[in-house]
């Protein structure tokens, strides 16, 4: 495609996100001018909310760090665990066979109702939570890794091994790079899980973190504040999305594009 | 010399435990340099026959040998010609022709300088840096005929390698193989069901009957080399072509 093109295309995508992030707007303030409900805060003042965090509350830039530390620690070890397993579970029927019993458990489990169980435990510290992380989000990377490693073509396979390849040469060499936009995807879905994973354990038990600072503000009816510290995370959240997609653009420059985010 | 003695084949069944015999009681023999081609009814066991041959798949008796050695596996005298062409969509034309030269752990400069010579063979100059689907299917198939030769192989194993191209481009493409073949002299199986191909590119044409194949008649060509597109009128060429097509319409009456 032509660079004008290009250019084109991104000032119209643009231009139309815009006015759905405009009619969106306008649907909330509309709703809130009309309910009449004294908790219900309008965008302006939610945005007013995110404004007054990230440049006069000091408490939130340190409730972001320790969440964070979960955050970032849980989805890690997500990435090392679920991997590793999808590969293995994607290339060998009988680690399929083992695995697949419990890869449904995983990913119908509500995680939500575990977590005092946790904390129980493994007490209130940092481990509960990154443990609580790490169950909502590796069983998705695992699932799209798997997914990935089937997709290869088997026909890919056998022409490495009719060049004599040792498996060691078809996992390197065509295994993995195949496999690698599903596991960017399932990465992109173990990241959302993760937030979610993090935001709640904080919120149910473990008051730290951004989850500590939503209950103060609920407790004090400061409704502004609530919403403005969600969207403060989606904003981190879409931050982190954007880099791994820019990671992944690099990585798997030839495959057909079936981003979601 | 490829030598297949007695050879058999069966795909076990699920559950029921029956298998499909694919192939009985296979006899024949490529000698070097030798141009064969395999044709038969679709379903007749020549893609397996060849599977067999690379050592891709095993085989349950008889006896598949090169060279006097028997074939337990894949093997770095035999390179593979794959119909759906087989090239990783992640990799480049450069390094999808190193690919097997690179698995056989030829050092990087040798790897280059081997490519450029066969990009050029094969006339892929310029594309180096494209990727597989940037690629029309005669080049892509291109690619992997570079790919096979790099390795430099006495033995080509070609599994329809035109079979999915339109009719131009695998006329092209033949009229290059033969060219090759004219340079380089390998030792090819050829796997088709055209029967202008196999005339045209065999010194032999093997028939085979269907299920379960088996060698119905080893057919010489006796079509001068270099061969151009000519011979297609000769006489010779189109009485065998005409031979062949007596024989496996013969076998498919009554099937389809």
């Amino acid at each position: 495609m032509k660079n004008s093109a290009i250019k084109k295309r991104i000032v119209v995508d643009w231009s139309l996100r815009l006015a759905v992030f405009i009619a969106a707007v306008g649907v909330w303030e509309l709703f809130v001018s009309t309910a009449q409900n004294f908790l219900l805060p309008r965008f302006t003042e939610v945005a007013r909310g995110v404004f007054y965090l990230l440049f006069s509350e000091a408490r939130f830039w340190q409730a972001l760090y320790i969440s964070n530390q979960a955050l970032i620690l849980g989805f890690a070890i997500s990435v090392v665990i679920g991997i590793p397993l999808g590969l293995l579970a994607g290339r060998f029927r009988w680690m399929d066979r083992i695995l697949n019993p419990y890869i449904g458990v995983l990913l119908t489990m509500p995680v939500a109702p575990l977590i005092p169980i946790v904390i129980i435990a493994l007490g209130l510290g940092i481990a509960a939570r990154v443990f609580i992380v790490v169950l909502f989000a590796f069983v998705f990377i695992t699932v799209n890794t798997r997914a990935g490693v089937r997709g290869v073509e088997a026909s890919l396979i056998e022409m490495a091994k009719s060049f004599g390849a040792s498996e060691a040469q078809i996992w390197r060499r065509i295994v993995i790079p195949g496999a690698m936009p599903a596991i960017f995807a399932g990465m992109r879905i173990g990241l959302g899980r993760a937030i979610t994973g993090m935001v709640m354990v904080e919120l149910i038990l473990v008051a730290s973190g951004l989850g500590r600072l939503l209950l103060e503000f609920s407790g004090r009816m400061q409704s502004d504040l609530v919403f403005a510290t969600v969207l403060a995370v989606i904003i981190e959240a879409l931050a982190l999305l954007a880099g791994m997609q820019a990671l992944e653009k690099r990585i798997t420059r030839w495959a057909p594009d079936i981003s979601i985010g | 010399m490829i030598r297949v003695r007695a050879l058999s084949k069966e795909f076990g069944m699920r559950d029921n435990g029956a298998g499909v015999l694919a192939l009985s009681d296979i006899d024949f023999e490529v000698h070097d340099n030798e141009f064969v081609t395999i044709i038969g009814p679709s379903g007749c066991g020549k893609t397996t026959l060849l599977r067999i041959i690379a050592g891709l798949i095993p085989y349950d008796q008889g006896e598949v040998a090169i060279d006097g050695r028997a074939v337990t596996g894949p093997g770095p005298e035999r390179a593979v010609v794959f119909q759906n062409f087989a090239l990783l969509p992640w990799a480049d034309v450069l390094a999808n022709i190193t690919f097997g030269l690179e698995v056989r752990g030829t050092p990087p400069n040798e790897c280059r300088d081997k490519a450029r010579d066969l990009i050029r063979l094969v006339g892929l100059e310029g594309f180096e840096k494209r990727l597989p689907k940037e690629l029309s299917g005669g080049m892509q198939q291109r690619v992997g005929l570079a790919r096979a030769l790099a390795v430099n192989p006495q033995i080509l194993l070609m599994d329809e390698p035109f079979g999915a191209l339109d009719e131009q481009t695998r006329r092209l493409l033949q009229e290059q193989l033969l060219q090759l073949w004219e340079e380089q002299r390998k030792t090819v199986v050829f796997v088709t069901h055209s029967m202008d191909e196999a005339v045209m590119l065999g010194d032999r044409v093997m028939l085979m009957t269907p299920r379960p194949g088996r060698v119905k008649e080893m057919i010489d060509v006796p079509l001068q080399r270099p061969r151009s597109p000519q011979v297609e009128k000769s006489t010779a060429f189109v009485e065998i072509k005409e031979y062949l097509w007596e024989n496996l319409r013969a076998m498919q009456v009554g099937e389809s």
